[in-house]
């Protein structure tokens, strides 16, 4: 009895202790505490190999979502400030994004991968105009999600930045799906122009069904200065020629600003990520639909493929 | 002034003898943090930590028979409660002319995103959403007597307006003290975390328990949004009134973010009233006026309107009125005195682009 | 508006962060205001209980609660943890405990990893406030307010009364309306 009493008492104290915690979640308080008791639905990744068993016994099932999917759908992952969250807007947002899907296909799409955009254009000729370029930059979440298109055309650089969910756009491409070697690519800006230049009727080249997205890790040869940033303190590794540039003042700047120890501050990768448990939650929540927008788009990529072969003569 | 902390320290009322005049530096302007100590308290500080965990369901089972068990309403938390009044039960119904004053909303903004319009442009705005709203009480205009301001006349007989008190978002009465409990006891509605009152014509009143939902607006309308501005504390005249400072080189020395003159000499020579200088910045009541309502989404009881310039920050209170603005008030009759339909739809302004549509195409000349 | 970082996964935390990270005073900078976490960390690894300034330890609790979570997910043979685990252990033996004491210890645990009491400030002396910090399952006595005699207190004993009289009108209710 007594051992009961304790016990009672001792789960009093974790509820009270529970209780008084402020915590800066945007979920509801009774959806904060059951999450708690819910197994943990851990994702092993491919690269980790433990001693522990790999799936702990309590896992009931596999995670269904596919472990691409916050590179694939990054703009699914809300802001991760915290004073800017809230669980009913996120959704909200989240529907709209779908109704958007399902009126057009917008595919897979990374940095460094060469798209053509066709969208509606009150000023040009035929009121549709079509954009190819490779895409140097992505970024923003939610319905503000979008990207930076460029090419050289004429001599002279473009770009357009699109949104991905504006709905003047009418079709959007991928013509070549690849990844480059950094995260942002806007030292093409500072870069010869044959690095930047893509034809305006370039073929699509399709990928193999399931095959992994190729990392292109083509370097890029730079203008000389004055460049546009200071490109040697961001570490990039997409450049050929950058040192043929630097100077020892230079180096030293570079070597000044670089932070080493930011490797290891696990509370700011925390506080710039959505965690795990709630990334799944979030895509449970539109895997199923996404799921099915992705078939259709494979059903319609295999018909057109798929060409009736010519009548000769 | 020492002798008015001295008696406030023994607790003692000032008396008229006491009493000296406090006149400090900026001591009218800056805004209030808390509330005047005779205010009505809210929150119990006792927690009930040594109450033991049966005593504990009791009294939740208690508040759950009164009131109904705990639930997620148009996703706000709150009680089951069986207080859905009709149109029967209200007051026989009036009609609606423009001189009429309505009953506003308290509710939270929730965050901004961006819109199109059919013609491909695109809005930017601010999501509110109506946090489970009540009547709670209704004065009429003869029984409203506010206390009378120092220095004004007591202008009760004039008063034309009568104030509806509403409370938002349900709480636990547990933690709430007796006497701010008290104020729910008439209507039959779960103690609120948040009341606001609103002067309304006598015709819009409306009977305690009355749910107030997103239906209360229509698309298309305009509304006037009052929130408190984010506080940002003292701040100096760059950030504050934008200000330009002055240069970072060039033989300027300490004087890179500070205001410059303030005035010149001669005859006039002082500092003028309203001069731009540092001081505290934000934590203001302000008024948006006129702003379109784009969309409404009643199954969540969420409003899409124009702008991302409401006062406040995301998750921040703001109150809901109908638009003064002589040029943009209802000219036809909105659901008066409030909507007593509740429905699940979202409905979309004519002029805005529903993501449900295929792209926008622009037709050829 | 920006988006998530997608490139790194992590575990939630179960205790509540703050949106902002404390600077901690240092006169070398961000660096130094890790080396000052690193040496609280080291030192709750250590000795499993601790007392300190509350900024402090609520600042060096995240720290230590995902080292343990990157343990525990990743085990000792992931060269990213293990160099986690080395630049935040300062003693290195600790990097011992780390993998074979506390991964076993909290490998099936529903609770945070770590604990935290607000403790009093001593009169007069520093301003600051106090906090203890200690890890789940450590061998002290516990800090917890022995609650087990509650239910000898008045208003319990009122209450629990209170309860008995309900319960037995609710049962007479339900007894009359079913005949």
């Amino acid at each position: 009895m007594n051992l009961t009493a304790r016990v009672v008492v001792n789960r009093l104290a974790q509820q009270c202790a529970y209780k008084r915690i402020v915590t800066f979640s945007t979920k509801p308080a009774e959806h904060a505490v059951p999450a708690q008791d819910e197994p943990k639905n851990v994702e092993v990744p491919p690269a980790a190999p433990t001693q522990t068993p790999a799936v702990p016994p309590t896992t009931p099932r596999k995670p269904i979502i596919p472990a691409n999917y916050r590179f694939v759908y990054p703009e699914f992952l809300p802001d991760p400030k915290v004073e800017w969250r809230n669980s009913i807007r996120e959704k909200l947002e989240r529907l709209d994004m779908l109704e958007r899907r399902k009126q057009i296909d917008l595919p897979e799409f990374y940095v460094g991968s060469v798209l053509a955009v066709t969208s509606s254009d009150p000023h040009a000729a035929g009121k549709t105009s079509r954009f190819v370029g490779i895409c140097i930059n992505r970024d923003r979440c939610g319905l503000r999600a979008r990207f930076v298109l460029r090419n050289v055309i004429d001599h002279q650089g473009m770009e357009v930045v699109y949104e991905l969910y504006d709905p003047t756009i009418q079709k959007v491409e991928v013509l070549r799906l690849e990844k480059r070697l950094d995260d942002s690519l806007f030292y093409l800006r500072d870069a010869l122009p044959e690095y930047s230049t893509f034809d305006e009727n370039m073929e699509a080249e399709p990928l193999e069904e399931g095959a992994p997205v190729p990392v292109n890790d083509i370097k890029v040869v730079l203008r000389p200065r004055p460049w546009l940033e200071r490109w040697e303190r961001q570490n990039l590794r997409g450049v050929a020629n950058i040192d043929q540039y630097l100077k020892d003042k230079h180096r030293l700047s570079s070597a000044r600003v670089q932070k080493p120890w930011e490797k290891y501050d696990m509370m700011k990768h925390y506080r710039s990520t959505i965690a795990e448990e709630e990334q799944t939650e979030i895509f449970a929540e539109v895997h199923t639909e996404l799921h099915t927008l992705e078939l259709q788009r494979k059903r319609n990529k295999r018909k057109r493929t798929f060409l009736k072969p010519k009548h000769l003569a | 002034m020492i002798r008015t902390a001295i008696s406030q320290l023994m607790g003692l009322r000032p008396s008229g003898g006491l009493l000296t005049q406090v006149r400090d530096k900026g001591h009218l302007s800056r805004p209030r943090l808390r509330n005047p100590q005779w205010f009505l308290r809210k929150e119990v500080t006792n927690r009930g930590d040594l109450v033991t965990a049966e005593n504990k369901h009791f009294i939740n089972d208690l508040v759950h028979e009164g009131f109904g068990a705990p639930a997620l309403i148009k996703g706000v938390q709150t009680y089951e409660q069986n207080l859905i009044k009709t149109r029967d039960l209200a007051t026989p119904p009036q009609t609606w002319t423009p001189q009429i004053r309505r009953c506003g909303v308290i509710a939270r903004k929730i965050g901004q995103y961006p819109l199109w319009l059919k013609n491909g442009e695109r809005i930017r705005t601010t999501l509110l959403q109506i946090v489970d709203n009540h009547v709670i009480k209704y004065i009429p205009p003869e029984e409203y007597v506010p206390k009378p301001l120092p220095g004004q006349r007591d202008s009760a007989a004039n008063h034309k307006r009568g104030v509806l008190i509403v409370g938002s978002e349900s709480t636990n009465p547990v933690q709430l003290t007796k006497e701010y409990s008290g104020i729910f006891k008439d209507s039959g509605v779960v103690p609120k975390k948040n009341l606001a009152r609103f002067f309304v014509s006598p015709e819009a009143a409306l009977v305690p328990g009355t749910p107030l939902n997103a239906s209360h607006f229509r698309v298309g309308d305009f509304v006037d949004v009052r929130g408190k501005t984010v506080d940002h504390g003292f701040q100096g005249v760059v950030k504050r009134h934008g200000f330009k400072g002055m240069p970072a080189s060039h033989g300027v020395t300490k004087t890179h973010r500070r205001a410059g003159n303030i005035g010149g000499g001669g005859e006039k020579g002082r500092v003028w009233p309203g001069t731009k200088m540092p001081g505290h910045m934000g934590n203001r009541w302000r008024v948006i006026r006129g702003l379109r309502i784009w969309r409404i989404n009643s199954k969540y009881n969420v409003m899409w309107v124009q702008g991302s310039a409401v006062a406040g920050p995301t998750n921040g209170l703001v109150y809901i009125y109908d638009t003064i603005l002589p040029l943009r008030k209802n000219q036809e009759a909105p659901p008066f005195p409030t909507s007593y339909e509740d429905s699940s739809e979202d409905v979309w302004y004519e002029k805005v682009h529903n993501f449900k549509d295929e792209s926008i195409i622009y037709e050829k000349e | 508006m920006n988006q998530a970082d997608v490139t790194k996964l992590m575990s939630q935390l179960r205790i509540a962060v703050r949106p902002n990270k404390r600077n901690l005073k240092n006169p070398d900078g961000p660096e130094g205001r890790l080396l000052k976490l690193r040496k609280t960390v080291t030192a709750l690894m250590k000795h499993e209980r601790i007392e300190l300034f509350y900024n402090r330890a609520d600042e060096a609790r995240g720290y230590a609660e995902l080292l343990i979570s990157n343990a525990i997910r990743y085990g000792d043979r992931h060269k990213a943890t293990m160099e986690l685990a080395d630049y935040w252990l300062l003693e290195k033996q600790l990097v011992h405990k780390l993998f074979k004491v506390l991964v076993p210890r909290y490998e099936n645990h529903n609770l945070s990893y770590t604990r935290m009491y607000k403790a009093p400030r001593d009169y007069p002396g520093t301003y600051y406030r106090q906090s203890v910090l200690e890890l789940r399952g450590n061998p002290y006595p516990t800090l917890d307010t022995d609650h087990s005699q509650n239910r000898n207190l008045l208003h319990n004993v009122l209450l629990d009364e209170a309860r008995k009289e309900f319960r037995r009108q609710k049962l007479s209710d339900l007894v009359k309306s079913s005949q």
